[in-house]
Order: structure tokens, then C-alpha cells, then sequence
């Protein structure tokens, strides 16, 4: 007998049992779906960070340099260094934030910290996020002409710091997006004149929305959680790093970021930094570190692949119960069928004709069941990533792939015992059965 | 000989209290396109024997030579193909698969057998226009009268010519008209050149074969044509 012709007849004793073969479909199909949509969900979770982590700005690493003795001016010499290494150093800027948290004005409206709002939280990669949710104000950035570059922004209206602004300390800003639309509601910002704790600064430019220009509503606390801090991004002033003499009582700024032209220059970049570094500052009488952003995003990778695996082991398990289900329905199949065993054998059915038989019976229950599941897998996906992520969530193919094949080797592992022991009846001991 | 069975015995539970023996010691030889009858009573052992002659059980004792070949030590795989390609069955319960039509039921001997399909399609018309069923081949059995299905299951039996036909009672739960009629079926094949073995409690119908075997607990006890049996 060959393949095509036990497939035939698997085909039609599946068929001829349509109720019972649907409810053991069933196990396949939820466990197949619930594997599915969790290593979906998981998937989509870890892709809203990775989005969150690349907002801040990719190929980044941070230096936090600091000498007690103010005997080096690091600045100037990171950024010298930095010069040299041109072809990999995209870019450099001093990376300072307000310590304070002054009063910023526009004509009668006026930007104040909230009462609740405790100080700005620092993230990785020297980013400062707001960290109260509600509150509208602004992180004051000090930085230079690349601090834009660096961290991602772009200009959408009017021109960044330029290397005189920082130079002379020109009394100019660059506003985030969020920022400029609170503080001039839609209109031009450009050349107005701002008041930060008295003193007047000119708009020279505002950067592009980082996040989604209408934050919405719908989606888990998780994700906009992750929104809410990318838009928090667009809460900014930037203003020349040579400011700090107003603002922080001319503390030398001591973090800078450093923004490589590819992944693969980072990790020699850190290295050249770290002895450049060294060198400079003695341990006794200063601090250095250097860190990359990608070392967050590497590790967040991380825990969303345990979690992954963790919620695609949940999954399993209602997967090894519908296989189980398959192994109980294959069992009864066979009992009720021992006579029809008996009728094949005495008309000439191998022993390997039974077994290749109620195989594939199994892996065809499995199989279609596994279609049906991937189908209700994709629709419980796409269902999912609306909800959760409010976006276009599809499995991805490696998921999908494993999920079928595992749904058929269910199907052939738990059909093989009752498949054996119909085989194994004498056909006058299996034609005598009712 | 077709078939020679020296010494033959089947008995269960051996050795204890409640052993049977079903067979206790039966020699039998059967030629090539004879047409015997095995008759005894209900419980007599000519299930047993018939099971064993058609390779559907195995015996406790004894050896069984077919066609020249022992089948005595056979494999479960040898023991299919003979029964494939050696022995037709016909039951008293006809044993068609319901689910399947009388097309398929009698296409399967020879789907085991890996006949091409064209072939198949050929033979299975043949075996179904042999039995006058021809025009019935897309019914299921729970479509049938019993004597269509057991029409049906004789066209099974041919399917693969096989030199011999064994029918266990193949009238039994069949009216005298139909019963007569599957009679007649078989007294063509027997003219045909078949070897027919057909198991009978019913002494009318064993009148119709030309030799008679009668079997009673386990052993035969009448063996010879009609007026030597006593008919």
C-alpha cells in the first residue's frame, strides 16, 4: 500500500467522524493558537522597547568624565580625541541637564515644575526622561551643535545650535516638538523670545516629534508606558552647553555622548575612549565611565527572550494536553475500529499497513488542526498587537513554522502507541470484536 | 496437494482446568479445485479450522503446508500476503468496512496487493459485474440488503483471483432465496477453477459440495463424498 492511498483513507475516516475529529481539532487548535499569539505578545512587548531604545538614539555611547582637580579641561580633550577618530566619531557633544528646575515663560503662559513632580530620572545613555507623567515641563539639555545629531533629533523648523553659539554663549535655544507646541500652541516659534529663570533666550529652531504627535489612548499601561517615555523625549530645550555658568553656577559639565557612525565601531571606540581615559584622569582624583546605550537594548533583548521562552512554555503545555487528547481519541478510534482492523488484515493489510494508516490519521488531525490554529493564532495576533501595541502585529514565520511541525509530531508521537497495539491483534482475535 | 494439515490442534488455556480444545489432532487434505464442505455443529471447531486453514489464527500443534509451503513459522508480514494473494474470505457477517462503498470495500485487497490504480479500477468492475453488483458500486453497505452485501463481499474475495475461497456459513443470515443464490455464485466460481472451502452447519447446503467433512469436538469424524458421508 502505498502513501497516497493511506492518505486516501485516512482522509476519509476523518471525514466520516466529522464531530469527533472537530473536538480533538479543538485541543490542537487552542494550544497551537495560545503558543502562537503568547510568542507574539512577547515579541511585540520586546519590539516596543527596542523602538523605545532606538527613539533615544542608536550607536551611542555615553562618557561621564570628571576630574576633582579641574586641572585638564576633558572636554577639550575628548573632543579633540574624538576629532581624530573621524572616520568612526560621528559625532560629540557635552551632555549637561539644568540642576534646577527654573521658570520658563512665553508671553502669559509659563512652564513650572509640578509640585509632585520630583526631579528629572536619569536613563540610560545620559538621556533625561521626565519622570512625572503628568507634567508638561521640559528637561533643559546643555549641549552643542551635535547634541541634535547625536541623540536622533532632527530639525523640523528653523536651524540647530551652531559651533558660534556655543562658542560666544549666544542666548539661543532649540525647542523639542512637545514643548513648542505647549508653549506656542501651533505657531511659529521661530526668533520668539523665551524667558527661562529671567533671562531671554531666542528660538532658534524645533526639532521633529519623536514620538506620536496625537499620544493615544488606547493600549496596555505597558505600552503607553513606552510611548509616554518617547514622547517625554519631545519635552525638551536645548540650550548651548556654554550656558552652564547661568544655570549650574558654571559646574563643569562631566557626561558627553559620543555618537559612532556604525555598530561595529562601538565596542573600539569604548576601548580607545576607556585608555584615552585612563591616561587622563587619575583614579584618586577623578571618575570616568564609558557605556553604550546597546548594552540596555542587548540586555532588554535578553529578558524579552526569557519571557518569550517562559510564555511559550505556558503555551506548550496546553499543547501537550491537546496531543494528549489526540492519543485518547486515536485510542478509542482503535477500539471501536478492531473489527474493521480484523477485516483488513484477513484481507491481506501488513501489520506496517495499520500502523502507516492510523499515523497518518493522527498527523492529519494534527495537521489540519494545526492550520486551523495557526489561522486563529494569526487572527488572536493581529487582535493582540491592536490592543496591546496599537499596532500591526504578525508572528513571525519562525513561530509559526515550529508551531505546525510540532502540531504534526504530536500528532505522529501520540498516534504511535495506539497505532502499534491495533496493528498487533490476530485477525481472528480482532474480527470476533463488536 | 493445495493444502495438507497434519496433526493439527488448537487449545486454549493448556494445561489448566478450564483448557478447550477446539481442534484435538485433525489431518486434512484438500486438492486443487475441489469444493468441500465443513459441517458440524455450533461449537464443533470448524471456525477454529477454517481460521487456521485460512492463516487468520495460528495453531497450538501441527503443521500446515499450503500450496507446498509451510506456513507454520510465517512472519505476521508473510501470513498477510498470503492471505492476500492465496485466500478470498467470505463471512457469515459479510465484514464489509461501512464506511467505505462496494467499489472501495472491493478495491482494497488490491490496494494491499499495489495494483496500479487503472488495473484496479478494471478488476474491482470485473469482480463487481461477476456478482451481477456492477451497478451498485457507489452504495455503502448500511445501503445494501444483506444479500447485496454479501454479493458484494464475494466480489472481495475474487478481486485478487485467488486459487481458494473460503466462506465461513456465507448464507447464514441470508433468506433461502438469497442464500440460494450466493450457492450459486459459488458453484460458478468452483466451475470457474476455484477451490472453494465452505463452513456449514446447515446439512442443505453442504449437500451442494462434492465432498463432505464433518467435524465434531475437535476431531473429523465423516470425511468423503455425499453418499460416503451419508447424505
Amino acid at each position: 500500500m502505498n502513501i497516497t492511498q493511506a492518505i486516501k483513507m485516512s482522509a476519509k475516516s476523518i471525514f466520516s467522524n466529522k464531530a469527533r475529529s472537530a473536538l480533538t481539532m479543538l485541543g490542537i487548535i487552542i494550544g497551537l493558537a495560545a503558543v502562537i499569539v503568547l510568542v507574539s505578545y512577547a515579541q511585540g512587548q520586546n519590539m516596543a522597547m527596542q523602538r523605545y531604545y532606538e527613539s533615544m538614539g542608536t550607536n551611542k555611547i555615553s562618557v561621564s568624565a570628571y576630574d576633582w582637580t579641574g586641572g585638564t579641561d576633558i572636554s577639550q580633550s575628548l573632543y579633540d580625541y574624538c576629532l581624530n577618530l573621524s572616520d568612526q566619531v560621528v559625532g560629540f557633544s557635552p551632555t549637561g541637564t539644568v540642576n534646577s528646575a527654573p521658570p520658563i515663560k512665553f508671553g502669559s503662559k509659563t512652564l513650572a515644575q509640578d509640585t509632585n513632580g520630583g526631579g528629572a530620572i536619569i536613563m540610560g545613555g545620559g538621556m533625561a526622561v521626565s519622570g512625572d507623567r503628568g507634567s508638561n515641563y521640559p528637561t533643559l539639555y546643555l549641549g552643542n551643535n551635535q547634541f541634535g545629531q547625536c541623540n536622533d533629533y532632527t530639525i523640523a523648523k528653523g536651524r540647530d545650535l551652531s559651533y558660534l553659539d556655543v562658542k560666544n554663549s549666544s542666548k539661543v535655544c532649540v525647542l523639542g516638538a512637545a514643548t513648542a507646541d505647549y508653549l506656542f500652541n501651533f505657531a511659529n516659534p521661530i526668533d520668539q523670545i523665551i524667558t527661562i529663570s529671567g533671562t531671554p533666550f531666542r528660538v532658534v529652531g524645533v526639532y521633529d516629534y519623536k514620538g506620536d504627535r496625537s499620544s493615544s489612548s488606547s493600549g496596555t499601561e505597558d505600552d503607553q508606558w513606552i510611548n509616554e517615555m518617547i514622547s517625554g523625549m519631545d519635552k525638551m530645550i536645548l540650550l548651548p552647553s556654554t550656558m552652564n555658568r547661568i544655570f549650574n553656577n558654571n559646574e563643569p559639565i562631566s557626561d558627553y555622548v559620543v555618537k559612532v557612525r556604525s555598530a561595529e565601531d562601538l565596542r573600539p571606540v569604548i576601548t580607545g575612549l576607556k585608555g584615552f581615559l585612563s591616561k587622563m584622569i587619575d583614579s584618586n582624583n577623578g571618575y570616568y565611565s564609558v557605556d553604550s546605550n546597546d548594552v540596555y537594548k542587548e540586555q532588554q533583548g535578553d529578558a524579552a527572550k526569557m519571557q518569550q521562552n517562559f510564555l511559550g512554555g505556558i503555551a506548550a503545555i496546553s499543547l501537550l494536553v491537546g496531543g494528549i487528547g489526540i492519543m485518547n481519541i486515536m485510542l478509542v478510534t482503535v477500539t471501536e475500529r478492531t473489527r474493521e482492523i480484523g477485516i483488513r488484515k484477513a484481507i491481506g493489510a501488513e501489520r506496517r499497513s495499520i500502523i502507516v494508516q492510523f499515523l497518518i490519521e493522527a498527523a492529519m488531525i494534527c495537521g489540519i488542526g494545526g492550520l486551523f490554529g495557526i489561522g486563529v493564532g494569526y487572527i488572536g495576533t493581529l487582535i493582540v498587537g491592536k490592543l496591546s501595541f496599537n499596532t500591526i502585529l504578525i508572528p513571525s514565520p519562525g513561530v509559526t513554522l515550529g508551531a505546525a511541525a510540532i502540531s504534526v509530531a504530536l500528532g505522529i508521537i501520540f498516534g504511535m502507541y495506539p497505532a502499534i497495539k491495533a496493528s498487533g491483534l490476530q485477525p481472528v482475535v480482532a474480527l470476533r470484536a463488536d | 496437494m493445495l493444502i495438507e494439515i497434519k496433526n493439527i490442534y488448537k487449545i486454549y488455556n493448556e494445561g489448566k482446568e478450564s483448557e478447550v480444545r477446539a481442534l484435538d489432532g485433525v489431518t486434512l487434505s484438500i486438492d486443487r479445485g475441489e469444493f468441500v464442505a465443513i459441517i458440524g455443529a455450533s461449537g464443533s471447531g470448524k471456525s477454529t479450522l477454517m481460521n487456521i486453514l485460512g492463516c487468520l489464527d495460528v495453531p497450538t500443534y501441527g503443521d500446515y503446508i499450503l500450496n507446498g509451503t509451510d506456513v507454520t513459522d510465517r512472519t505476521d508480514r508473510q501470513l498477510a500476503h498470503i492471505r492476500n494473494k492465496e485466500i478470498g474470505f467470505i463471512f457469515q457477517g459479510y465484514n464489509l468496512i461501512p464506511a467505505l462503498t462496494a467499489y472501495e470495500n472491493v478495491e482494497l485487497p488490491l490496494i494491499y496487493q499495489g495494483i496500479s490504480v487503472f488495473q484496479r479500477k478494471e478488476r474491482v468492475m470485473a469482480a463487481l459485474e461477476r456478482v451481477g453488483m456492477a451497478d451498485r458500486f457507489g452504495h455503502r453497505p448500511s445501503e445494501m440488503s444483506g444479500g447485496q452485501q454479501q454479493r458484494v463481499a464475494i466480489a472481495r474475495a475474487i478481486a485478487t483471483h485467488p486459487p481458494i475461497i473460503m466462506a465461513d456459513e456465507p448464507t447464514g443470515a441470508l433468506d433461502s432465496k438469497t442464500g440460494k443464490h450466493v450457492l450459486e455464485i459459488l458453484h460458478s466460481l468452483h466451475e470457474g477453477g476455484s477451490t472453494i472451502i465452505l463452513i456449514t452447519h446447515d446439512n442443505g447446503i453442504a449437500a451442494t459440495a462434492h465432498r463432505i467433512v464433518r467435524i465434531s469436538d475437535g476431531h473429523i469424524v465423516a470425511d468423503g463424498t455425499r453418499e460416503e458421508v451419508g447424505f
